[in-house]
């Protein structure tokens, strides 16, 4: 079985890293339900998911969760905190 | 096959993503609205799967999940099924294509092991075998 390379876009990074994803993106500060930005922002959307797209031909580490700023989002949201 | 549990389970990607065909997987309950919806009445979530059409508008999906708030998606489903984005970046050449079938599923469910085992694999071999994507972009809600 080869497998399939994937990327996950995610708003819970430290939820997501306990299942170790090859590749994510957590575009920082998004809302759970915004995982591409806000409605009818699409050249946002489009960005968050060229970035993720990208995460594919980059050298990223697997299991890690790169962050990323987009400031047009406009808001901040903390995301969901693993109790440890 | 089975990983261990400290494993990342990575499949290197050679190639290039302007020759690539891509395939999304939401696990925001994301299905076409004459699919059935996913069943938010079962405490132990919903194990099946929707598969979704490269050609479909967004207009035409809607998501059934009772685990996160969806209202930006039920006015915008590009916000966690970004289908139409996906087709700007394919129409400035960033990808290639966008693959034959897309998946749509409820991520929420208390049966960890039934989703690893059934679902997952499922859903992998819709992606690999039925739409022949190179690469799957995952979101959730």
């Amino acid at each position: 079985m080869k497998g399939i390379p994937t990327v996950l876009i995610t708003v819970s990074p430290e939820v997501s890293a306990q299942m170790r994803p090859p590749r994510a993106l957590y575009p920082n500060g998004f809302k759970i339900g915004n995982s591409l930005g806000k409605p009818n922002m699409r050249e946002l959307q489009v960005q968050v998911l060229r970035d993720a797209l990208s995460l594919l031909t980059q050298n990223t580490r697997p299991g890690k969760i790169i962050k990323r700023d987009y400031p047009d989002y406009g808001e901040y949201h903390e995301p969901p905190r693993v109790k440890t | 096959m089975s990983f261990s549990r400290k494993c990342v389970p990575f499949t290197p990607f050679d190639g290039e993503l302007a020759k690539s065909t891509v395939a999304l997987v939401t696990a925001g309950g994301v299905h076409l609205k004459d699919q059935d919806g996913f069943n938010i009445a079962d405490e132990l979530g919903d194990l099946t799967y929707r598969i979704i059409p490269e050609d479909v508008n967004a207009g035409d999906l809607m998501v059934t999940h009772h685990h996160y708030d969806h209202s930006d998606a039920d006015q915008d489903i590009n916000v966690v099924f970004p289908i139409d984005a996906l087709r700007a970046l394919q129409q400035e050449g960033f990808i290639r294509g966008i693959a034959r079938k897309h998946v749509g599923y409820m991520g929420y469910t208390m049966q960890l092991k039934a989703m690893y085992e059934g679902t997952a694999r499922e859903i992998a071999n819709e992606i690999d075998k039925g739409s022949r994507a190179d690469v799957a972009v995952l979101t959730g809600g």
